[in-house]
């Protein structure tokens, strides 16, 4: 056997976990993924912007040869479908990710000169497209007893000046999660919402622009949140809301 | 709180290096502190009993040690890996050391393998905030690499002893790095003498990770901590409130029982609770949940001060600590007791 097909038969091996991550070219899903890559599981990441989710891509097959990166926004089913056929074809999806989220408008408008299209835009990208990702993916969620995480954000609870829209919508996406949870218990798939805290990212400088956020920690902080959580059983924390950042992270009673 | 309030000054003379048994003594023949609001008292361990009443509630901890210092080899030789805190198995943060008395960080890389006997281990990546600590994830069992290859964890002041001196009366549950070794002086006779006086016990269990830190920055609050887990049970938390309730006090016996039980707190008291925390207890904080500690002498410039703090205020940290050197105490595991009680 020489080398080269060496390497192809170990990447078709089936691998033991696989995760689906939104919007991870930069930023919190990058980071999650790189930690995920260096543990060996399968990837499936996605991004709207080619050039940084090569990049991406590339970074991450230093760690394991499994990573599909596909381009496109989360709103396109078709796009969506490339994704699912992906880790399909690994015949699992051990955890999903929604990440990929929109912030809307940049300066953050009050909530009563919001502009409508991008309002419904941002509810598009937040809520809904996950939703249709979980639909979607059920049938690998149920066969692997996976779990889903939705990336939300104080905001949800806030009533913060400028951050209404995207507040509204990851307030409706933690309401849709914990409603999974219940409606998806049944089938053994955990659902939760995650507030990853502030952190200085891109979207984090996008909602504060020209300001400096560099007293803001980089997303590598939330690490110790993941290893937590992607060790707990997906039953036993699913209908939870998470804080990233917290002291404590608990198993509900 | 700015470092230097964290420092202070301990001649190396003061540390314990052997257990009190093997200097021909008991593990309660250690001497015992007690700082009162009036003033210090200084004491032998078998006094406890005096300075306790009844209806006091002591907490202790019920998790025991395990041979968490794995000898290892990597692409930087031959070095130690001592497990800090579980995930998963596979899945631990642990603190690469160059030697039992020499620390890292190490120059050491995510994706760098180690191995540890027949077995390998990747270095993942760094522990935000905490360079010297790393996630690790090892082809076997980490609990069965220690069982088979570790050690106890100890450093330079001390020798490695077998595992059982690492073990207290109410060690039951194996998964802490590091004995929680507060609770080392009481012995049979000392827990008989303290129910005599009315005194009860409850139990948590919370597994301690690698030794306290040394606070890195100039802002003692910005110190990244790293979490470990912990449970309180229901009969615990009831046991807890009932005594407050009575008008008694409830005293930790040791650091870790007081993470764990304000952990647990709400403002309506302790609850049950399962979870792993990174509760960095200092006097901005305070303490809530428990009244008082019992503990040993801890180091300079660590979060163990801070908490500390939370009882005494850092003046009164200091006062003990200038007494305890004055009289000379014995630091670290093996060393003298310290019983002090919150400020309210």
């Amino acid at each position: 056997m020489t080398p080269s097909t060496a390497r192809t038969a170990r990447a078709k091996a089936p691998p033991a976990k696989v995760a689906v991550i939104t919007g991870a070219s930069r930023g919190l899903g990058r980071v999650l993924a790189g930690f995920l890559a260096k543990q060996g599981t399968a990837l499936v990441i996605d991004a709207r912007g080619g050039a940084e989710l090569q990049s991406a891509a590339d970074d991450l097959r230093a760690f394991t040869p499994a990573v599909v990166a596909v381009r496109g926004d989360v709103r396109d089913a078709r796009h969506r479908a490339r994704l699912l056929k992906a880790a399909g074809e690994w015949g699992r999806i051990d955890v999903l990710v929604n990440n990929a989220s929109d912030l809307g408008e940049s300066p953050l408008p009050p909530l009563v000169e919001a502009d409508r299209d991008r309002f419904l835009q941002v509810f598009d990208v937040n809520v809904l497209a996950p939703l249709a990702l979980v639909r979607e993916a059920l049938p690998l969620l149920t066969r692997s007893h996976g779990l889903v995480v939705n990336i939300t954000s104080d905001a949800a609870v806030g009533g913060y000046p400028g951050w209404g829209v995207y507040g509204a919508s990851k307030a409706a996406l933690e309401l849709v999660t914990k409603t999974l949870a219940a409606e998806l218990k049944e089938r053994g798939v955990g659902v939760v919402s995650v507030d990853p805290g502030d952190m200085r990212t891109r979207m984090h400088q996008d909602a504060f622009p020209g300001q400096d956020i560099s007293d803001r920690p980089l997303p590598d902080v939330t690490l110790p949140f993941w290893a937590w959580l992607l060790s707990q059983d997906p039953m036993a924390v699913s209908g939870g809301r998470y804080q990233a950042q917290a002291a404590v992270w608990e198993v509900p009673a | 709180m700015r470092r230097a309030e964290l420092v202070f000054e301990r001649p190396e003379g003061l540390f314990a290096r052997t257990p009190p048994e093997t200097r021909g003594r008991g593990r309660d023949d250690v001497r015992l502190l007690v700082t009162l609001p009036d003033g210090h008292r200084h004491a032998r361990f078998e006094d406890l009993p005096q300075f306790l009443r009844a209806g006091d509630l002591l907490v202790v901890n019920e998790s025991a040690a395990i041979p968490a210092s794995l000898p290892a080899e990597g692409p930087i030789g031959r070095i130690l890996l001592n497990l800090c805190t579980r995930f998963r198995s596979d899945l631990w943060v642990a603190e690469p050391r160059w030697s039992v008395g020499k620390p890292g960080p190490l120059p050491v890389h995510a994706r760098d393998e180690l191995h540890v006997g027949s077995s390998r281990v990747r270095l993942l990546s760094e522990y935000p905030g905490i360079p010297r600590l790393w996630f690790a994830r090892a082809a076997r069992p980490f609990e069965s690499l220690a069982a088979e290859l570790g050690g106890p964890i100890h450093y330079g002041y001390t020798d490695a002893w077998p595992m059982e001196t690492y073990q207290t009366l109410f060690s039951r549950v194996p998964g802490s790095a590091e004995m929680p070794s507060a609770a080392r002086p009481i012995t049979s006779r000392i827990r008989e003498a303290l129910e005599a006086a009315g005194v009860r016990f409850a139990p948590i269990l919370l597994h301690t990770g690698v030794s306290s830190l040394e606070i890195e920055g100039e802002t003692v609050e910005a110190q990244a901590m790293y979490p470990e887990p912990f449970s309180v049970s229901r009969e615990a938390a009831d046991a807890v409130n009932r005594t407050h309730a009575a008008g008694g006090r409830v005293i930790a016996v040791g650091t870790t029982v007081v993470r764990a039980l304000e952990s647990a707190w709400t403002p309506e008291g302790v609850r049950p609770r399962i979870a792993y925390t990174r509760l960095f207890v200092n006097p901005d904080r305070g303490v809530h949940a428990v009244d008082g500690l019992l503990t040993g002498f801890h180091d300079p410039v660590t979060s163990h001060l801070a908490l500390l703090g939370a009882f005494l205020g850092m003046d009164g940290v200091r006062d003990a600590y200038t007494e305890a050197v004055r009289e000379g105490y014995l630091w670290h595991e093996f060393g003298d007791s310290h019983l002090v009680f919150a400020s309210r």
